[in-house]
């Protein structure tokens, strides 16, 4: 009986894994551009998720903007600040070793939380739903509109961001100089250029992400690092570095969470991400998709 | 000297200095206040120190430091007041909760490359605030947890600010002195050379893995204490104490004292716990200043604040007059009698091969064997069923033409890659899948094709780094600097000089790598793998990027080797260096096999030829 009370959930677990899979799935996309483009761990990823959704919140009930022009709005603010991070502290900083950065994105993140918690406090906000609070029940399967609109915008976001990698000059030259600075460079693409892009689109792809999940969890100053952490776990998981590894890696991730809250114990929900972390570091620390490295002198 | 007292660290009148300030100092202080924020400091100051060492032999940072401090204070919390232990017993269940936790977390994570650590240790401190919060029966969960005992000693509690004052004070510095002895030991300058170049560290033997492991162990273990000594201070805990931005706090004043500076280190915990006072009325602006600060430094001070604040204070006290650096005169002869002692260390290497030094015959069993090995990166087909045997005393040169596989193969044969096919024998003790560090161990010393000098390193240093294999101390006699310890480091010591003489460096032995010529690396790197005592020697070009006459110098030098009995395998495009060096040449092109024999029947071999200039079309 209970057995099959839980088997009956199944599907209603599947849907909240799938929905916040791939809002991680767009955080592991901006670790992965960031990787791909310069080697480094951004910190800063979660804080974008962070600002984002900050920003569309004050644009949608303080400026009362509509939804659309908030959304682009708050997209183009994070876009900016991750923008401004590469071109500030990142390309001027005297200490040029990998550590060193991966720090400066650390002390970026505190800061962006610094700044989040004197601009709007230190309580939780608020958006409200895309498509209304009434669930549309499907096979005995309650699904939120927003969830519906989450998957639709993110398979949107990675259709773009697909072609942009495919058919367009600028994300071509932004694969090749992921897969060969010193190449790229000698045919004239600017490695500079493509890194601050990289840095911009991260912003974005976080911004996105951020504005979608809030009105399903709701987001504070400090919800950011949680955020992140899931992103970078999910990258992991499918192969850091990897495009399609962010995707694949960040619905897993999800669900694995969402079935582990279901039947295991929702209130340690956020340490089933973490968990999986370290055991796809012990196990296969390639990940799914990423090829292990051959190391060069 | 002082190198030779045991016991004793090297920095010992600094500390002794720092031990009488802060000795007199409550004396001067009437308000206890100052004394409880001074005890906070040393509390950081720990936990400082520990993150320091592991940034010095990793190069990596942790964010989880707050959670094992919160474990040692929670743990030793839980023992002593749920279960009522005594205070040692609640400290030793903590410190081994706590080693074996940061052990499972450490294991994995360092194994791999990239910044992985920040993340994991990172999540790791994440769960354990939730985690804290979440446990209430136990942990009393977000409420704190209330009436931990003070520390005591038999009828001696610890109950004022004063009396925790001389003893956090005291265990600090304690600390502090057995950590400058780790950093002045064979395993200290083994974890900086892990630091800078990981994958030559291995090749001279050195077991990166579990150094970094242990490394990180040690330091989480600093932070453990600290959380102990702070449970049974303040007596009564609360989960926000040991969340993220604490490690964040700690992070930064690393960065601000200079990462890895142990010194430093102490002036960053100093300013930054005042910080806070500072900003009493604007508690908001706590974690925004912090965010600053590392950003800050990071940015624009190339080794922290404080030693950059240091070197412009020191330019504007000697005005514009040039500081002079390191000079290179010698600070000690070279030894005494070395020609005695280069004979007995090189006849080292024949006697451990148990082979005659001179005139051995080819028949002899091969020492080392290449038996069909392959591999392939992708579809690229890099060895394939290559055979090679060294006899004692022989120089086999390998060659062939770019991209031929050669590099490969001196990769695979000191483990740094593992063959698909195919085995590598010594004697008759099989080498194939041993990590690079044991092949290193057993008697294979290389060179590399850029040479892998370590230049935050002297002269000295880098050819210590030579006879780790031979060392016997361990973490724990470097920490104590124990009489067997010391005198392992003064017998390498004279060695390490007796070789560089032989090497004709003994004289630059002070100074430092970055100003040697590239002839004077390959000498140096040379006379570090002679250290090991290798049985064979892998040179891989050793003469590239060198003019004639060093070259010359650089082939007498090997050609010296081979009357030590030693087997050579010398990867080598001049062929002036082959024909003059070789007793054998054996060809690669395109991963196979396709010559060997003497130089001069190599030379007139048809298929070589082709190689490497092409086929003649006869029309």
């Amino acid at each position: 009986m209970v057995g099959r009370m839980l088997l009956h959930l199944f599907p209603q677990f599947f849907i909240a894994g799938i929905t916040n899979g791939s809002i991680y799935s767009l955080i592991a996309l901006g670790f992965c551009l960031i990787q791909n483009a310069t080697g480094l761990v951004n910190f800063a990823q979660g804080d974008f998720v962070m600002i984002g959704a900050m920003m569309m919140i004050t644009l949608c009930q303080v400026c009362h903007l509509p939804m659309p022009v908030a959304f682009v709005l708050a997209t183009g603010t994070a876009a900016a600040i991750g923008l401004a991070l590469e071109e500030g502290p990142i390309k001027h900083s005297r200490n040029r070793d990998i550590l060193s950065l991966v720090m400066i994105t650390i002390g970026a993140s505190i800061s962006f939380r610094g700044t989040a918690v004197l601009i709007w406090g230190k309580n939780a906000h608020i958006l409200p739903p895309l498509g209304g609070e009434t669930p549309i029940v499907f096979f005995n399967t309650a699904i939120l509109p927003q969830s519906l609109w989450i998957l639709g915008l993110s398979l949107l976001i990675l259709a773009l961001l697909y072609l942009f990698f495919q058919r367009t000059l600028t994300g071509k030259a932004m694969r090749a100089a992921a897969d060969n600075p010193f190449g790229a460079a000698l045919i004239g693409i600017s490695v500079r250029r493509v890194v601050a892009m990289a840095f911009g689109l991260s912003g974005a792809l976080g911004a996105m992400a951020g504005i979608l999940i809030t009105p399903i969890t709701t987001m504070s100053y400090d919800a950011g690092l949680m955020l992140g952490l899931k992103g970078f776990a999910a990258a992991i998981l499918g192969g850091y570095g990897s495009v399609l590894g962010a995707v694949v890696g960040g619905l897993t991730l999800g669900v694995l969470e969402a079935l582990g809250a279901g039947y295991i114990s929702s209130a340690s929900k956020d340490a089933f991400a973490f968990l999986i972390l370290l055991s796809i570091l012990f196990v296969k620390p390639s990940g799914l998709f990423g090829q292990s490295g051959v190391r060069r002198l | 000297m002082t190198r030779s007292v045991p016991f004793l660290p090297k920095d010992w009148q600094a500390l002794l200095l720092l031990a009488t300030v802060l000795g007199l100092l409550p004396c001067a202080v009437r308000n206890d206040y100052f004394l409880l924020l001074f005890n906070i400091m040393a509390l950081n100051a720990l936990v400082v120190l520990g993150l320091n060492l592991l940034i010095g032999s990793t190069g990596q940072v942790s964010l989880g430091h707050a959670a094992f401090y919160g474990m040692g204070a929670y743990l030793s919390a839980i023992a002593s007041t749920t279960l009522q232990w005594p205070l040692a017993a609640s400290l030793a269940f903590a410190l081994i909760l706590v080693g074996a936790t940061s052990l499972l977390l450490a294991l994995p994570t360092l194994r791999l490359e990239g910044h992985y650590l920040v993340m994991a240790t990172l999540g790791f401190n994440i769960i354990v605030s939730i985690l804290l919060g979440h446990f209430e029966e136990i942990t009393g969960g977000p409420s704190g947890f209330p009436g931990i005992p003070k520390l005591h000693f038999g009828s001696l509690v610890l109950n004022t600010d004063r009396r925790f004052y001389y003893f956090i004070w005291t265990i600090f510095l304690v600390a502090l002195a057995l950590t400058i002895n780790l950093t002045d030991s064979r395993i200290g300058r083994a974890l900086k050379s892990i630091h800078e170049k990981e994958l030559s560290a291995q090749a001279l033997g050195i077991p990166s893995h579990r150094y970094k492991v242990t490394t990180f162990v040690l330091s989480a273990l600093y932070a453990a204490l600290a959380g102990f000594c702070y449970a049974h201070y303040v007596t009564f805990i609360s989960p926000k104490t040991f969340d993220i931005f604490y490690s964040v706090q700690i992070v930064t004043m690393v960065v601000v004292g200079g990462l890895g500076s142990i010194w430093g280190g102490l002036a960053g915990v100093a300013l930054l716990t005042a910080l806070p006072e500072a900003l009493r009325h604007f508690e908001d602006l706590y974690e925004l200043s912090y965010g600053l600060i590392l950003t800050i430094v990071l940015v624009f001070c190339r080794q922290g604040l404080v030693p950059t604040l240091l070197s412009v204070a020191r330019f504007w006290i000697r005005g514009k007059r040039k500081y002079n650096g390191t000079g290179s005169t010698p600070t000690r002869a070279p030894v005494a009698g070395s020609s005695e002692r280069v004979s007995i260390s090189s006849g080292n290497a024949a006697a451990m091969a148990g082979i005659p030094v001179a005139g051995v015959p080819l028949s002899d069993p091969a020492l080392l064997a290449v038996k069909d090995v392959s591999m392939s990166f992708g579809g690229l087909q890099a060895l394939q069923e290559v055979s090679l045997e060294v006899h004692p005393g022989e120089i086999v040169a390998l060659i062939g033409p770019n991209g031929a596989g050669k590099t490969t193969l001196l990769n695979i044969i000191s483990g740094l890659l593992r063959p698909e096919a195919g085995g590598i024998l010594m004697r008759d003790t099989e080498l194939t899948g041993l990590p690079p560090h044991q092949i290193a161990a057993r008697g294979i010393g290389r060179t590399f094709q850029a040479t892998q000098i370590y230049l935050h390193l002297n002269v000295l240093e880098n050819a210590l780094l030579g006879f780790h294999v031979h060392g016997r101390s361990g973490f724990l006699c470097a920490y104590l600097h124990t009489f067997g310890e010391r005198r392992e480091e003064e017998d390498f010591r004279g060695r390490a000089m007796s070789l560089l003489d032989r090497f004709r460096m003994s004289d630059k032995a002070p100074s430092s790598t970055q100003q040697l010529c590239l002839l004077e690396h390959k000498l140096l790197e040379l006379a570090r793998a002679m250290a090991l005592s290798p049985r064979v020697l892998l040179l891989d070009e050793p003469v590239g990027g060198l003019n004639p006459r060093e070259s010359e110098t650089l082939v007498e030098t090997i050609a010296g080797l081979r009357r030590d009995g030693l087997g050579v395998i010398l990867v080598e495009h001049d062929m002036n260096v082959v024909m003059s060096l070789a007793d054998r040449v054996v060809v690669l092109h395109h991963g196979s096999r396709i010559a060997s024999g003497t130089p001069r029947e190599v030379q007139n071999d048809s298929g070589v030829i082709a190689a490497y200039l092409g086929k003649k079309r006869r029309g």
